[in-house]
């Protein structure tokens, strides 16, 4: 009976304050929120299963979750046992040896997750080239299985030098701690990379997440299967790729960004149907804001493989998202020197910006409210009424020598739009490209308010807005594709073809047993990490039949030059594999122009470059497909309000999108 | 006397304010640093060596028309105040056309010891084509410059046998390379390849701060540009002053010792006398009454003294107040002529920069801490234990040279143990990884641990050094830089001192101590470890709470 009932496509994204899940019924997509459940979170994610899936349906439930993420920031994981080379259990503890604050004597490391009493050492080594140099003696195995046990871990993780090289005594070790029935993740399978503290930071998330983790997807997956047995759970990666829950289980540290990851992907693949294929995503919300930036000609989204979470490297691969301490309730003060500061100290939720009605210091969203930014009526569709007495009353006592509180307000947003503009500069001029090149794509409750704002001072032409910007993340997950990736560090000098070929053959191989059971592997695309012999950084090229000279050409595009005749060195081989998601319709509707004029709600002044301007509000429920308008205006939608500023011209595309065209400063 | 007020916060209605709109300050501020930030990841991306890319041993900044610094990357301290030493020295001796980019190197010319080069880029206003409005410079720490040992860092009587001096020349002109400049530092150096690739990324670092600062420059024209660069040292000057004005009229003496030039047996004395002037909110530190220069590597260029100072005023102020050269006005730096925090012409400086300049920093704070006793931090390991490597590999037929510090035990803070196994006041430089190391030298790591128990007792712990054991499989030139061998690390308020560093050579079975500065040579199969220092503890044992 199952076997004639098509799968029906659900998508769970868990946040902080809402549970979204987007899902497709008879090829239509629809939308469902609920408040989320952070004491119990399984709970909201089957409340949407149960309420979307009706008893003759079969759910195939992709889930973003957030149970990593927060057990990494709360640093509420399990008690690790970290094995290693003996004389190297420190390399954990120590990292890089360099301090994050250079000219602060009082800032202390998050201190190790693994305490020293729980680092053990195995007198074993491997050379470089794969020698094993030393094997671990069955004796003082059996003893490390009795301290470890005798330690009360929870899980371990076993990492080793050089075990990606040759695996032989990782496997041994393993096995000699098999019975101790701890979950134990392994280096060479997880992560099998150079850079012994990058790998083992990484195997010890692994192991830290993996308790919580299981025991939340085990619990999830048993109750969807309970209720239909051909049910299948399946869960975002930081990479952006889809997994199953099964080896979501086994390697956890993969979906530590499980969240923010939808977010890229459904901005990327979003703004690919309205036809722009190189975007900048711009995620700001309370507290930080999230940039990303992707090129279709490069593959789209990028993954990088230097993150760090929670003061730790996180090695496998996550999508290259940059974070700086700028949101809404960033807070405003003058410093010693009279300087004006926004950020990154911010107001939370507790107590929050003072047009909240509770918080006492200006921020970013008070702000806005001030210049007219923000409709004090139509924050989240009038459940919130923002005190805007208040708010004037208290930012004119804060600011300062300025002559009006306009003035203040609007330097508020000048600093916290530059701080953004640094991060979006990091991740494009820095990286070699260019932001005239690309869309802002805005998204997250505060993003659209200065979208435009932002554009302008980098030049980006474009600021997309996408329909239904609060549940983008849950529609990357719905539309993204399943991926899974697996490496191996060689460290070759030159170009030797064949060995190249065998190499990757090898890996493919590998990965393709490793894959049997997930249904999975319908396409496998081979890159390499390529740098010149000596440097300390690596490019990573798609394999290509001149890998070399393709570096070269890389290396010339992205850093200025390139030098021919100095000896390569090829690192690291990669292979991923990716099974395509079958293709997400959205709705089209047809393009009547039209000027926008029914949609408006009212008028209202707000602070543009020094003067007070008349704009028009407009209810984004009610704007057409073909609706033309330009600013100075403002779009209000449920979570989130537009901005448009004077010179800016607005269109809503065939999918309800907001296409702005941005007038360079 | 001491004077026991807290430095935060800063009371914000009495302070002045700014000149200068806060709000446009305050967008500049965050600007140039972030064109300083730029250059600086560009060299990191492109650099060849490991100790740019990985150790992070470079600083990029950019400086107004009279080479005055404007906004620093977050980089190396000890570059702090000696890069503008180097736009100075650039600007005395050059006249520098558009598409020009100085190089130099010479501690006797705006530089801090050879290894250090600097690059220099003059960025000109239409308006006014004759002389650069800013400047932007490179520098970064280079592998091998050439001189008696491999990576160039070893001790020497005299600068001459330190490596190659680069005087301020050009080294690219109207936009091109100067060949013979280029293939003169080549021939001088032990690793020629490396050393193009890294000097090729410094330029681009240089370019892209011109392509920023020229946008800049569009952005605000020069009139407005002048303005907020003199409006933001302005800034940084009041800050500073508001700091050193709530010491009062207070004068505090400190000496600590650096154990020996490495040649004789005798300790090198580092003083000095702090006067604040509570009227003027200024202060004199005056380093008379310090040892004569030595016949060594360890004698510091002012350049240095200057940036040990410039870090510890800086670390006065918060976390992000910019480095600009208004934060040192009203600071003057005193040192004597010939003195080992004043060195001249022909002394050996290698080691000033890495060694020296550290203790200036421990005396600095030393003296500070009667002033100002929650504000400071118990001495910290002192010596950034430079080993360099230097021979040939066997895999590849190749020679080489090898570079790194060993981080070791952080003071105890007055509210806080000090963090173990880590990098201190003058370098933030990253280790190079087991793994890195292996496939990239002839090298076996045998051990990487910290040094338990080395941290100085009291009611707060310093931190721990580190033990780092390395067995060479071919022979090889092993030469080391560090300190704190004979004189501990001090603790504060009646902390314990943290434990002195050791370094042994095992070969056939046998130890041998080694001395804090030495060069062998060793046999394929040696093994030399190093045992760094830990940092002094803080307050009396029995104040420790549940120990």
């Amino acid at each position: 009976m199952w076997g004639v009932v098509q799968p029906m496509r659900i998508s769970i994204d868990s946040g902080g304050t809402f549970t979204d899940c987007i899902y497709l019924e008879n090829g239509v997509l629809r939308v469902l929120k609920l408040f989320s459940t952070p004491q119990d979170p399984d709970k909201a994610v089957l409340d949407a299963i149960l309420q979307v899936a009706g008893p003759d349906v079969l759910p195939d439930v992709r889930h973003g979750t957030t149970v990593g993420t927060n057990a990494m920031l709360e640093r509420k994981g399990a008690r690790v046992a970290f094995v290693t080379t003996s004389g190297f259990e420190d390399t954990i503890a120590i990292g890089r040896q360099a301090r994050t604050s250079l000219y602060d004597w009082f800032r202390s490391p998050m201190p190790c997750i693994v305490a020293a009493k729980l680092r053990f050492g195995v007198d074993e080594r491997t050379s470089s080239t794969g020698e094993i140099l030393r094997s671990p003696d069955r004796e003082s195995l059996a003893a490390l299985a009795l301290q470890i046990s005798r330690s009360g871990a929870e899980s371990i993780a076993l990492s080793l030098l050089f075990s990606f090289a040759n695996p032989q005594n990782e496997l041994v070790v393993a096995a000699a701690l098999r019975h101790l029935r701890l979950p134990i993740s392994i280096s060479h399978q997880i992560l099998p990379e150079f850079r012994e503290f990058e790998r083992a930071s990484t195997i010890v998330i692994n192991a830290y997440l993996a308790p919580k983790v299981s025991t939340y997807l085990d619990r999830l997956e048993a109750t969807l299967i309970d209720k239909s047995p051909m049910g299948a759970i399946h869960v975002m990666q930081s990479s952006g790729g889809i997994i199953s829950a099964k080896l979501a289980v086994n390697e956890p540290v993969r979906t530590v960004l499980s969240g923010p990851a939808g977010g890229v992907i459904g901005a990327y693949k979003l703004a690919q149907i309205a036809g722009f294929d190189r975007i900048i995503s711009f995620d700001m919300g309370g507290t930080s804001t999230d940039v990303s930036l992707m090129d279709a000609a490069e593959g789209g989204p990028q993954t990088t493989r230097e993150a760090i979470v929670s003061e730790m490297p996180v090695s496998v691969p996550m999508l290259d998202i940059h974070t700086v301490g700028a949101g809404g309730g960033s807070l405003a003060s003058f410093d010693g020197g009279g300087i004006l500061r926004v950020g990154p100290e911010s107001a939370g939720s507790s107590p929050g910006p003072i047009c909240y009605g509770r918080g006492q210091q200006p921020t970013v969203t008070d702000a806005n409210l001030l210049l007219g930014r923000l409709d004090p009526d139509l924050f989240l569709g009038g459940a919130v009424c923002l005190d805007h007495e208040r708010t004037r009353a208290l930012m004119n006592a804060a600011k300062g020598d300025l002559l009006t509180v306009e003035q203040f307000a609007s330097g508020i947003l000048l600093l916290a739009e530059a701080a953004m503009e640094k991060a979006v500069r990091v991740i494009s001029i820095e990286k070699g490209y260019d932001p005239r090149d690309f869309t802002l794509l805005s998204f997250g409750g505060a993003g659209p308010l200065h979208a435009c704002a932002m554009a302008k001072s980098l030049h980006i032409p474009r600021v997309l807005v996408p329909r239904m910007p609060g549940a983008l993340s849950a529609l990357g997950i719905l539309m993204a594709d399943t991926a899974r990736d697996f490496s191996k560090t060689v460290m070759w000098r030159g170009s030797d073809q064949q060995k190249i070929r065998s190499g990757f053959a090898e890996l493919e191989a590998f990965g393709s047993a490793a894959l049997q059971d997930q249904g999975l592997g319908v396409q496998a695309s081979r890159s390499a990490d390529l740098r010149y012999t000596g440097q300390g950084y690596e490019l990573n090229v798609p394999d290509g039949d001149h890998l070399v000279d393709e570096f070269h050409a890389m290396h010339r595009r992205r850093f200025g030059y390139s030098s021919p005749t100095h000896d390569v060195e090829i690192v690291t081989l990669r292979v991923r594999f990716v099974g395509l998601s079958p293709a997400v319709v959205l709705p089209v509707c047809e393009i009547v122009p039209g000027d926008g004029a029914g949609a408006i709600l009212k008028r209202r002044p707000m602070y543009f470059s020094g003067a007070w301007q008349e704009s028009a509000v407009y209810d984004r429920d009610r704007l057409h497909p073909g609706d033309t308008f330009a600013g100075p205006a403002l779009v209000t939608e449920y979570s989130a309000t537009t901005v448009l500023p004077p010179g800016c011209v607005a269109e809503v595309d065939a999918y309800g999108n907001l296409v702005i065209e941005v007038q360079a400063e | 006397m001491t004077d026991p007020l807290p430095m935060e916060p800063l009371a914000k209605t009495s302070e002045p304010r700014a000149v200068s709109d806060p709000i446009e300050l305050a967008v500049f501020k965050s600007r140039t640093h972030s064109i300083a930030e730029e250059m600086g990841a560009a060299l990191r991306r492109t650099s060849f060596s490991p100790n740019i890319k990985e150790r992070r041993d470079y600083s990029c900044a950019i400086f107004d028309e009279a080479g005055q610094v404007i906004a620093m990357g977050d980089h190396m301290p000890v570059h702090l105040g000696s890069m503008p030493m180097s736009v100075r020295a650039v600007i005395e001796a050059l006249k520098l056309e558009p598409g020009d980019i100085a190089i130099l190197n010479d501690p006797y010319a705006g530089g801090t010891h050879l290894p250090d080069i600097t690059m220099v880029l003059g960025i000109f206003s239409d308006a006014e084509p004759d002389t650069p409005i800013l400047y932007a410079a490179a520098r970064a720490h280079h592998a091998d410059v050439g001189g008696l040992y491999p990576g160039s860092m070893g001790l020497c009587r005299e600068i001459y046998q330190e490596g190659l001096r680069i005087p301020p020349v050009l080294i690219v002109e109207a936009g091109t390379v100067n060949p013979s400049v280029l293939q003169i530092i080549l021939h001088n150096v032990r690793t020629p390849e490396e050393r193009e690739g890294d000097l090729l990324s410094q330029i681009g670092a240089c370019r892209v701060g011109e392509h920023r600062l020229r946008e800049m420059l569009e952005r605000y024209g020069p009139k407005t540009l002048r303005r907020l660069s003199n409006d933001l040292m302005d800034y940084t000057e009041r800050l500073m002053r508001a700091r050193l004005g709530r010491v009062g009229n207070v004068c505090v003496e400190a000496e600590d010792f650096l154990d020996s030039d490495g040649f004789s047996e005798d300790p090198v004395r580092l003083r000095v006398a702090i006067t604040f002037d509570g009227e003027e909110s200024s202060v004199v530190i005056d380093f008379s009454g310090s040892s004569p220069q030595v016949a060594s590597s360890i004698n510091a260029v002012y350049a240095v003294t200057y940036s040990a100072v410039y870090y510890v005023m800086r670390c006065l102020l918060p976390e992000d107040a910019p480095a600009t050269a208004g934060l040192m006005r009203p600071v003057a730096v005193k040192t004597e002529r010939g003195s080992i925090v004043d060195a001249v012409l022909p002394a050996a400086v290698a080691g000033g920069n890495v060694e020296t300049s550290q203790r200036i920093v421990d005396v600095l704070l030393r003296a500070l801490a009667q002033v100002m006793p929650d504000r400071i931090p118990a001495a910290s390991s002192g010596t950034m234990n430079n080993l360099t490597v230097g021979g040939g590999d066997q895999r590849n037929g190749r020679s080489y040279a090898y570079y790194e510090t060993i981080a070791g035990g952080m003071g105890a803070r007055p509210t806080a143990d000090g963090v173990s196994g880590i990098h201190t006041h003058m370098t933030n430089s990253l280790n190079t990884p087991v793994e890195a190391l292996e496939y990239a030298y002839p090298f076996r790591v045998r051990r990487y641990s910290y040094r338990n128990l080395s941290g100085g007792d009291g009611q707060y712990r310093g931190g721990d050094g580190i033990i780092r054991e390395i067995e060479f499989l071919g022979p090889a030139t092993v030469t080391l830089l560090a300190d704190r061998r004979v004189f501990a690390p001090y603790g504060l308020a009646g902390g314990s001192p943290g434990a002195v560093g050791r370094s042994l050579l095992i070969a056939h079975g046998k130890e041998t101590v080694l001395p804090g500065k030495c060069s062998i040579d060793v046999e394929a199969g040696s093994v030399v470890r190093i045992e760094t220092p830990g940092g002094g503890g803080w307050g009396p044992r029995l104040e420790r709470i549940g120990s």
